[in-house]
């Protein structure tokens, strides 16, 4: 009998008596929108909206931006990463950059867009006129904030940076230690390479 | 369950495609790590949320925020007066931790991104509803954190009434999130279990992974970050928001930390602490709160008070929190007549709700319940700090009590009406 549920639904009925548990309370939610005041379909453009403008609008832009942000990046990356990690660094240095900038203008980069994705409305003086007439203060003073947060962020990072280099430029540990120094939390990690080698066992055949 | 003109072996070009996802940082690990964040964090989010339901006491007056649900309001308790930062804590949290996990929220949907584009779309009927809970719940997710984060800003860009619309898509987020977690508990747990697995790491992890898609991007780009980077930049940025929050809800030396909390303080030395709302926004005008201005108090019989009259009470002081629902909250020395004194002048000597109107035209009509009218604390304050109330701060006569929201202390107060509970 189970048996049978199985191969008709796919997933044993545990798994529909949880998910008719999830559709009944969500229901319940509807039902309360709807009887409450204002406007119903609003509510219901609003929440898919919602879902559209995070999955289709705002995960791809930023997956394009860091594209196209870290295209050269990638590229010197791609082009080292068949080489064990001490030769890839040994070739960076060769080229007078010991350590990457990636992530030195990626983290302060992202902290300030969710800033503004998160602050936008006072950033942007979307309330204006009645934010002001509400609190009695420009909403401006929130742009300057949010520059002024962004750019300290830019100056801690690129200070973090400077220091990176110069540890990496005098070398004080030799050898297998370059990716220990600096901010180590902030690089790939010895184990995550990027390309597992071809021959390696139990590797799926590439598709 | 095979869909017509849907081959499952040869999905469509682009993000159908497993090699069209590229960052090797994808992974069971890191989703189940911001997972486990957000188990612990939501459900926070949640019960301080439904907590601030009951705090607005919506069995009374014109309190409630919609239609009643019945079984799912549980009002089992009575909004208590103790400890007196109640509400200000609950709120605190809720605002608060809800800030500090939109980023968790953000990189755990980013980390399943590939799933949106599974191939085949639909497997099994069971596939099919599960899909289905999955817009509910990300809609519904995105739906609580935006309206949520948008209103502590003064934004209400909204066909609807926010508070009704945000309490509702709670249980819509509550139903989707407790059947995500009872279905998907067992995989972040192995998710757990995979952490320091090189092979994870790599192209080989759709070896390790059971089911018919992986996270894992079978052909990766190269490292440009580490997961371990990734996580503490997620979690500095956790940390920027914690902090917006918290130092709103904790206020005195820490307030200027708050550099996105809307709020704004109106006055300097005794009047320097924030309020939402100025008196100009609220349309009050001099003339409405001048000599003129009398209290107008209804029990078993009206009386009429000048706040002349209202001073010459027994006056009562008190350290009280004004707890914002935006999640910010200042405790100050407020002065001023118990509301109970004032129910026994009007004559009501039993438990009695009070309902305070305010000079503010279309401002909202608030009834406190029988605890809070009963409590020593609660307050027509006149005072603040030593001196008179501003204009800002609710002159001549504003309402505090202990533990309730914010907007349940009404400012610029005209009349109360205090009805006796029916027994």
């Amino acid at each position: 009998m189970i048996r049978r549920f199985r191969s008709l639904y796919g997933a044993s009925p545990l798994h529909l008596l949880v998910l008719l548990a999830c559709f009944a309370l969500a229901g319940a939610g509807v039902v309360g929108w709807h009887l409450s005041p204002g406007d119903f379909r609003g509510v219901l453009a609003w929440f898919v909206a919602a879902l559209l403008a995070h999955d289709f609008v705002l995960l791809p832009l930023y997956s394009l931006l860091d594209r196209i942000a870290f295209s050269r990046a990638r590229s010197e990356a791609v082009a080292g990463a068949d080489e064990q990690p001490a030769a890839a660094n040994s070739r960076r240095r060769a080229l007078g950059i010991p350590v990457s900038a990636v992530p030195y203008v990626r983290v302060p980069a992202l902290l300030s867009a969710l800033l503004l994705i998160t602050f936008f409305p006072l950033i942007a003086r979307r309330a204006s006129a009645a934010f002001e007439a509400t609190n009695g203060v420009s909403e401006q003073v929130y742009l300057a904030r949010w520059l002024a947060v962004t750019g300290v962020m830019f100056a801690l990072s690129a200070l973090a940076y400077a220091f990176a280099m110069r540890r990496a430029r005098q070398g004080r540990d030799p050898g297998a230690g370059p990716r220990r120094r600096g901010r180590p939390w902030l690089r790939p990690r010895a184990g995550v390479r990027s390309r597992t080698p071809p021959s390696q066992p139990g590797s799926p055949p590439a598709p | 369950m095979r869909l017509p003109g849907v081959d499952p072996n040869r999905p469509p070009p682009g993000p159908f495609r497993p090699d069209f996802w590229r960052s090797p940082l994808r992974g069971r690990w890191l989703t189940s790590v911001l997972g486990l964040i957000l188990l612990i964090g939501i459900p926070i989010v949640a019960i301080t949320g439904l907590i601030s339901n009951v705090a607005y006491q919506p069995l009374l007056g014109a309190n409630s925020i919609g239609t009643n649900l019945s079984p799912l309001d549980l009002y089992v308790f009575t909004w208590p007066t103790r400890p007196v930062w109640l509400y200000a804590l609950t709120e605190g949290l809720h605002v608060t931790i809800g800030l500090a996990l939109f980023p968790v929220l953000l990189a755990k949907l980013w980390s399943v991104f590939p799933r949106l584009f599974e191939w085949p779309p639909v497997r099994s009927p069971a596939h099919a509803l599960e899909r289905i809970s999955l817009v509910l719940l990300v809609g519904s997710a995105m739906f609580e954190f935006l309206s949520g984060i948008f209103v502590t800003q003064f934004y209400y860009p909204f066909p609807f009434f926010f508070t009704s619309a945000h309490y509702f898509g709670a249980w819509v987020f509550i139903g989707a999130f407790g059947a995500h977690v009872a279905l998907k508990f067992g995989t972040m747990r192995r998710g757990l279990r995979t952490r320091g697995d090189v092979m994870e790491a790599a192209g080989s992890g759709a070896a390790l992974e059971p089911g018919p898609v992986s996270l894992t991007a079978v052909s990766p780009g190269p490292v440009t970050m580490s997961r371990r980077g990734l996580l503490g930049t997620v979690g500095a940025g956790s940390l920027l928001l914690l902090v917006q929050g918290a130092a709103g809800a904790i206020g005195g030396p820490f307030r200027f930390l708050s550099l996105f909390g809307p709020h704004t303080n109106p006055g300097s030395g005794p009047l320097d602490f924030p309020i939402t709302e100025t008196a100009a926004a609220a349309q009050i005008t001099p003339a409405s709160v001048g000599d003129a201005w009398r209290l107008e108090v209804v029990g078993k019989q009206t009386l009429r008070f000048s706040r002349e009259q209202l001073l010459a009470m027994p006056q009562h002081t008190y350290d009280l929190p004004v707890a914002c629902t935006e999640g910010w909250s200042t405790t100050q020395r407020w002065t001023g007549v118990r509301l109970r004194d004032l129910a026994t002048l009007a004559g009501v000597h039993e438990a009695a709700t009070v309902t305070s109107d305010s000079v503010q035209p279309a401002g909202y009509v608030v009834t406190l319940g029988s605890e809070q009218v009963a409590d020593e604390q609660s307050l027509l304050a006149l005072r603040v700090n030593g001196i008179d109330l501003s204009l800002d701060h609710g002159f001549p006569a504003r309402v505090i009590s202990p533990a309730v929201p914010g907007t349940h202390c009404t400012k610029w107060v005209s009349g109360m009406q205090f009805s006796p509970v029916p027994a």
